[in-house]
């Protein structure tokens, strides 16, 4: 970790008294993350542009009055960082209990987001005393948003801005934005608006950079009292050619949501509303449980497996029969995977010997 | 695509033609967006002022299927302008003097009539897109959803070839594929003209390959597309009298509906695999009960012709069952053999060692993810970005292209343009999206855009609920006023069952492809 | 002008934001929902955003008639005056509370619309030109006021014949690289507060990377108990416009802005005047003086009410109509400054020193200071005394002999109990400290500091936890919001000064007063949040009993 390739090594410095190598334009921050220094922050999210606001990440460089943010100073040749002092971990103590002291509650359920531990984790790990520095809340929860996926509760907000961020430099939607200044800051639309009257297009990339639970996904917050563990799956959104990858949330035999894989080679995180919402559908009554047979008088009668395999096949062994190879045809789904497709060509090849086999692509 | 997702954030220049990207691909669009704030210019040519064109520095409002005349004059400005890549052409190409000199008649001033968007900004466009360092080329079925599908992209194809734009970071010709295994299913031969990995069919050795693979006479010719399928149900003298269909709602996502349905109502047998019961499995004489999303273990190929792994976290209802086992049930009781796979990895890797192009891939080494096909053995990296050093059939072939009108153009009884498309919230036909909770918050009926001017024009109020019909047939639906639609343009999704737009589509379909002019379709629209 | 109009005349150039914003409002007397909506449009700036960036500035009202509802000073020295009574009084016009607006020497300010009226009460209210500064009692010779008392100094002719643009002159016979050195060798530093030398700043400017370069002079003169700038800007406005001419000649720039805070209207239109003045005669424009390719061109940009704005990273961010947060530095504006390329931002008394430097030398200016020190300092001096006023000392000179001798002394039958220094940055001095000499080696011994030479006096009336609070109040009211130890800790602060943080006993009060000052000044990201806490140390050093009597009265 401390040594990189010739090739992207740009410069050398010292982080808490062993020689680290950097590269080009790489921080502090970045430096002390590989070297698995586990500096604290809140406001970081490695998608977004450095922002320095929450000063956790400060350390301590030689030569240099202040300590400086970790995540907004580049690292330089010859460089000497301290990442763990006594001082510095005392300012960030107190800064999560100034932290802690603006929230109603520093403890939300791990469904409410992908990052939404991020703040209590490190109460715990800096032994914070919520209690400290008694005064006003900061931010107003807004309950009048009556959205079906996104829980804007910012009285639990900490003013981190990622949402803001994530919403313009990751979604280019520029959706929210910050209003008022100082202890007063609120995160809104344009004109205090619900979200569905702004630009906003429900993707959920604020839901899951939210470090806090401010914002929460209320649909997975739903299963908030469901017994059992949360299990993920990583797997692929398979509403688009886009292929974003995710991790399903489930608890017991239940999908409860769905997190963005930050590391998704297709989508780097991001997601839109029907990969982060539209995910329910799997549960849903009308899903077909067992084989139908059409009856005589039209309707459907549930049948076994076997009865209607055989049925099946009886109608294609029977067309045949009467006219030919060339009187079957298969359609494939753009949708189902890979071994549905393959099936079902070969079903037709290696079945009736001819090419008659397409997908819906051309519709 | 030619080239990865990732390069979307470099391009110089894009060029959007025929995709509503924010809405049809809005993670894509994100990687757009991205650009266009690092600096990057943007053409978005589209009829409708959508999300793109008001982030673009031209929108190029252009009538429907009019994109080969565009294409044609952009090509004629760069030609002009002297906006050729020289050496590109020289190492690379082919056929560039005969494609040149047919672009000399093919002025702005021509193309403009025709697009019905000035001749200046044609000229700017051709000449934005000459100039970008790289410029790359992104499209979805607003380019192949025509009768001239395919002489678009070869369009498309002539504007790369001529400045060079192939093969470098963040340029390209992009198709953003639909449907999310839409790739997978022709990368699996699930096609009338190719077995597996792009072999085509009407090779003698591809079909002795897979005669011998698959332990049957395979013919050496390629089948019929599913359109010419559905016309021979339909027809008297018949033809097709069985079909399987795979998740897929035909009668509401195919163009003419009323003759979809009369088709499949035609046939001797029908066996439809689906999650829910369909419009179309409806039809069925037997249904079979498919796992979803979150219940399959398997693979899909995305647009950028990543192979991605697909996995289960939760049982199916009841006893749904993965496609390819309820498929190869039905093939073992029909006396086929090959069909003993006992899971979804057998499956992959017959698939694998069958495919050039997926030869280096098997179940396990696609676990994270990391290749794009092709990726001819064990030891290849995967091709994230094509046409790199060579084309693969050698040099890049310049097409002689003339424009022609669409299928049905606008008159006295049907004065009015229909496009179609999709909208961020509705995927498809709506099986899955409308039934998630929430969605109908945002979206809950299909409606018509409609100019405010021409609504104006035809008496006609937003809200109000009006029959648009063409020579297909009639539907009923409300209309919304927008400026996103230009005057003499109307657009609505076919998401909605409620209001079947493809009762009206249908007027033509690209003469190779078979694909459906979807896209244009001449309505009237009459008042109650 | 309609709306498209408004638009159009500012779409196409340098900041726009703000002078289309200020179209609006003076036009409609707020800023209406459409005319956002029309702004975001015409400017591309997405609809949240500007409306978010519109909520952070203090002055743009969102409500009909909003702009001419009168706004009362009820800053810092102004509470010592009657500010709150004025407020109370006006009250049924609608009137709202404004934080110091810069007219400590005068009586309590009311901004009426774009006009200034100063009174003591609401009956007294009236239009009062900018007091010029006393004449020196003590003879010192002095820079920056030299010629502010002449006859007509303000105008272009008056302003000539004191000596005006003569160094401007001498400089263009001469490089860039000599009129760099004059002011480099002057050891003229930035006297808006953080004191980087000047000639330094040019220099790097004029060799970065870049163009087109800026000068920016940054006229939001917010703090607290300061109003010198206003006092240059205008009765000397030419000096000021000197001295941006001779930094665009030394670096390079060719175009210059000067953020004007929005409190000061009058001034906006004699800065205008004098541009005018300027460009006719060649002294701006294309080829100024005949010398050719030395263009620069200026600009006026109001600020719409916020402290912060006078951070020069938030400066830059408000007049590219951004979000106006400090920027993270490196880089700094010398090289990623307005639109991300190279900029001087320096303060109007600098820059209004360095055209009296390059006239006079830059030896003639190192001898002004007393001893070791070099040059001078205008002092704004206000509160609890007998002369309020401007005052240019040498650096070195005695505080105290500033208060006594200069200014008159204590009001009659009061002493003084404390000093801030730095507007209200520097916290508190009192007791023995008060017998400082203003250099900042000697005030920063003190653990305080000069900055831009506010100093506001309070007497043994005063209630010392009382001014210790309303300076907390207006650094949370000011603090960005960006950074949580600024935006949190002068919250916490100010409730912990007014007993709204809970019943503390004075061992947790002070641990906590003490831990959040401590994390505030090693933390923070920009100078609000590192300087606030010095009110709290030096209430906590001076004044340890006040604070027991305090917390055991609750």
């Amino acid at each position: 970790m401390n040594q990189l390739a010739e090739e992207i090594r740009v410069g050398t410095l010292t982080l808490d008294g062993e020689p680290v190598d950097f590269r080009e334009g790489e921080t502090i921050y970045e430096v002390s993350e590989r070297c698995r220094r586990e500096v604290p922050t809140l406001c970081y999210d490695p998608r977004l542009e450095a922002f320095g606001a929450c000063r956790l990440c400060v350390v301590e460089v030689e030569g240099i009055r202040n300590p400086v943010a970790s995540c907004t100073t580049k690292a330089t040749e010859g460089m000497v960082v301290r990442t763990r002092t006594k001082t510095l971990e005392k300012h960030r103590k107190t800064l999560l209990e100034l932290v802690a002291s603006e929230n109603r509650d520093t403890k939300v359920d791990e469904l409410s987001g992908y990052a939404s531990q991020e703040m209590n984790d490190l109460l715990v790990r800096y032994d914070a005393r919520t209690g400290r520095f008694g005064g006003k809340r900061s931010g107003t929860s807004n309950s009048k948003d009556k959205n079906p996926f996104i829980l804007r509760d910012y009285d639990n907000c900490i003013s981190c801005y990622r949402c803001v961020r994530v919403c313009a430099e990751q979604e280019g939607d520029h959706a929210i934005n910050i209003m008022n200044r100082g202890f007063d800051t609120q995160i809104i639309t344009e004109f205090n608006n619900d979200l569905r009257d702004s630009s906003c297009t429900f993707c959920g990339q604020c839901v899951q950079t939210c470090p806090t639970g401010a914002l929460t996904d209320k649909k997975a917050i739903r299963a908030k009292d469901t017994p059992g563990e949360i299990k993920k799956t990583r797997s692929v959104c398979t509403y688009c050619g886009v292929g974003c990858s995710v991790d399903i949330l489930t608890k017991g035999d239940r999908v409860v949501g769905i997190h963005p894989a930050m590391d998704g080679p297709a989508n780097e995180g991001a997601l839109c509303i029907k990969g982060q919402f539209a995910f329910d559908f799997v549960h849903h009554p009308d899903r077909l449980s067992k084989p139908l047979i059409k009856q005589e008088d039209g309707t459907f009668k549930e049948a076994e497996w076997d009865e209607a395999l055989q049925k099946a096949a009886d109608g294609f062994l029977k067309v045949r029969e009467k006219y030919g190879n060339h009187a079957v045809y298969g359609v494939a789904s753009g949708r189902a995977p890979h071994e549905a497709a393959y099936t079902m060509q070969k079903f037709i090849r290696a079945g009736f010997g001819t090419n008659y086999i397409d997908n819906c692509s051309r519709a | 695509m030619s080239n990865p997702l990732r390069d979307m954030e470099h391009p110089d220049l894009i060029f959007c033609i025929g995709t509503n990207m924010t809405e049809c691909h809005p993670v894509a669009a994100t990687r757009l967006k991205k650009a266009i704030a690092n600096g990057a210019k943007m053409i978005v040519a589209d009829p409708r002022e959508i999300q793109l064109a008001k982030m673009a520095d031209l929108h190029l409002p252009i009538r429907v299927g009019s994109d080969v005349a565009l294409l044609l004059a952009m090509a004629h400005v760069i030609a002009r302008e002297g906006l050729i890549d020289q050496d590109f052409i020289d190492a690379r190409t082919s056929g560039v003097g005969e494609f040149l000199e047919h672009l000399k008649e093919f002025t702005p001033e021509w193309a403009s009539e025709i697009c019905e968007v000035p001749a200046a900004d044609l000229e700017k466009a051709g000449i934005l897109y000459g100039q970008g360092t790289p410029s790359a080329i992104y499209y979805t079925l607003g380019i192949t959803e025509h009768i001239s599908g395919v002489d678009n992209v070869q369009s498309l194809c002539n504007l790369a070839l001529m400045t060079g734009n192939l093969g470098l970071e963040g340029g390209g010709i992009n198709p953003m594929r639909g449907q999310n295994n839409i790739q997978g299913a022709g990368d699996c031969g699930a096609v009338p003209a190719n077995f597996p990995g792009f072999q085509p069919c009407d090779d003698p050795a591809s079909a002795r390959k897979f005669s011998k693979a698959y332990g049957i006479e395979i013919e050496a010719q390629k089948g019929i597309t599913k359109v010419t399928a559905l016309n021979q149900a339909a027809s008297a003298e018949g033809g097709i009298h069985a079909m399987i269909i795979d998740g897929e709602n035909t009668v509401i996502s195919d163009p003419d509906m009323k003759h979809c349905e009369h088709a499949l109502k035609s046939l001797d047998h029908l066996v439809v695999i689906d999650l829910f019961l369909t419009e179309t499995a409806q039809l069925a004489d037997v249904v079979f009960p498919a796992t979803a999303f979150a219940e399959t273990d398997g693979v899909q190929t995305n647009t950028e012709r990543r192979v991605q792994r697909l996995r289960a976290a939760v049982p199916p209802p009841g006893e749904a069952k993965p496609d390819w086992w309820i498929i190869s049930q039905i093939a073992q009781r029909i006396g086929t053999p090959g069909f003993e796979f006992e899971s979804a990895k057998d499956v992959f890797n017959e698939l694998c060692s069958l495919s050039p192009i997926y030869a280096g891939l098997d179940w396990d080494r696609i676990e994270n993810s990391e290749y794009s096909w092709p990726v001819p053995d064990k030891d290849h990296p995967g091709t994230p970005r094509l046409h790199e050093k060579e084309f693969k059939n050698g040099r890049g072939l310049f097409k002689v292209i003339g424009y022609r009108d669409p299928a049905e153009v606008i008159d006295d009884e049907f004065p009015v343009w229909l496009t179609t498309g999709r909208r961020l919230e509705s995927y498809h036909t709506r099986t899955q999206t409308g039934r998630s909770a929430g969605i109908d918050y945002l979206l809950s009926e299909e409606s018509l855009e409609i100019h405010p001017a021409d609504a104006e024009a035809w008496d006609m109020a937003d809200g109000e609920i009006i029959r648009m019909s063409s020579r297909r047939g009639e539907i009923q639906i409300k209309i919304r006023t927008t400026d996103r639609s230009p005057q003499g343009t109307v657009f609505t999704s076919f998401s909605f069952a409620s209001v079947p737009v493809n009762i009206l589509t249908g007027s033509g379909y690209d003469p190779v492809t078979e694909t459906a002019e979807l896209k244009v379709c001449a309505v009237k629209l009459e008042k109650f | 002008m309609t709306d498209q109009e408004i638009i159009d005349q500012w779409k196409d150039q340098d900041a726009p934001l703000l002078p289309v914003l200020h179209a609006f409002h003076d036009r409609d007397d707020y800023l209406s929902e459409e005319a956002i909506r029309v702004i975001s449009t015409g400017l591309k700036i997405p609809l949240a955003e500007l409306f978010g960036t519109i909520t952070f500035y203090h002055h743009f009202s969102r409500s009909k008639n909003g702009k001419a509802t009168p706004r009362v000073c009820t800053g810092n020295v102004c509470r010592l005056n009657g500010g709150k009574e004025m407020l109370e009084a006006l009250k049924s016009e609608g009137a709202t509370p404004m934080p110091c607006s810069g007219r400590c020497d005068d009586m309590v300010p009311v901004l009426h619309g774009d006009q200034v009226l100063v009174g003591s009460d609401a009956n007294s209210l009236d239009h009062r030109a900018t007091p010029l500064p006393a004449p020196n009692p003590g003879g010192s010779e002095e820079c920056v006021f030299r010629h502010i008392r002449a006859e007509g100094r303000h105008t272009l002719a008056g302003y000539r014949a004191s000596g005006g643009y003569l160094g401007l002159e001498q400089a263009v016979q001469g490089s860039p690289e000599a009129l760099v050195e004059i002011i480099t060798d002057s050891k003229l530093a930035g006297r808006g507060g953080a004191g980087f030398p000047t000639g330094v700043k040019w220099k790097a400017v004029a060799e970065a990377a870049g163009n087109p370069k800026s000068i920016v002079c940054n006229a939001d003169e917010g703090e607290p108990g300061c109003f010198k700038d206003r006092a240059i800007m205008d009765h000397d406005p030419h000096a000021l416009l000197e001295g941006m001419i001779l930094a665009a000649f030394a670096t390079g720039a060719h175009r210059g802005f000067i953020y004007l805070r929005y409190e000061y209207p009058e001034t906006q239109g004699i800065l205008q005047q004098a541009i005018d003045e300027a460009h006719a005669a060649n002294l701006m424009g294309d080829n100024i003086l005949g010398k050719t390719g030395f263009h620069f061109s200026l600009k006026i940009v109001r600020g719409a009410g916020a402290y912060i704005c006078g951070e020069e990273g938030s400066l830059l961010n408000s007049m590219e109509g951004k979000h106006p947060f400090p920027r993270n530095r490196p880089p700094f504006p010398v090289t990623h400054g307005f639109e991300d390329l190279p900029t001087v931002v320096n303060n109007v008394e600098t820059l209004a020193s360095a055209s009296h430097i390059a006239r006079k030398g830059a030896q003639w200016y190192q001898g002004l200071g007393l001893g070791d020190h070099t040059g001078t300092k205008v002092i704004s001096l206000s509160g609890d005394i007998q002369r309020p006023g401007n005052y240019e000392v040498p650096f070195g000179f005695p505080l105290a002999t500033l208060l006594h001798d200069w200014a008159g002394g204590p009001r009659d039958g009061r002493t003084i109990q404390a000093v801030t220094m730095a507007g209200l940055s520097g916290g508190f001095l009192a007791g023995d400290d008060l017998e400082v000499t203003l250099d900042e080696p000697c005030i920063r011994g003190k653990g305080s500091f000069l900055g831009a030479g506010g100093i506001i006096v309070f007497d043994d009336s005063r209630d010392m936890v009382q001014a210790a609070h309303d300076a907390m109040a207006f650094f949370a009211h000011e603090s960005c919001g960006k950074c949580f130890p600024c935006r949190i800790g002068t919250q916490r602060l100010t409730e912990r000064l007014n007993d709204s943080g809970g019943d503390l006993a004075l061992g947790d009060w002070k641990d906590e007063v003490e831990d959040i000052g401590s994390v505030m000044k090693a933390t923070s990201a920009c100078g609000l949040g590192m300087a606030a806490p010095l009110v709290t140390e030096s209430l906590l050093r001076y004044f340890p009993d006040a604070i027991e009597t305090h917390l055991s009265c609750r």
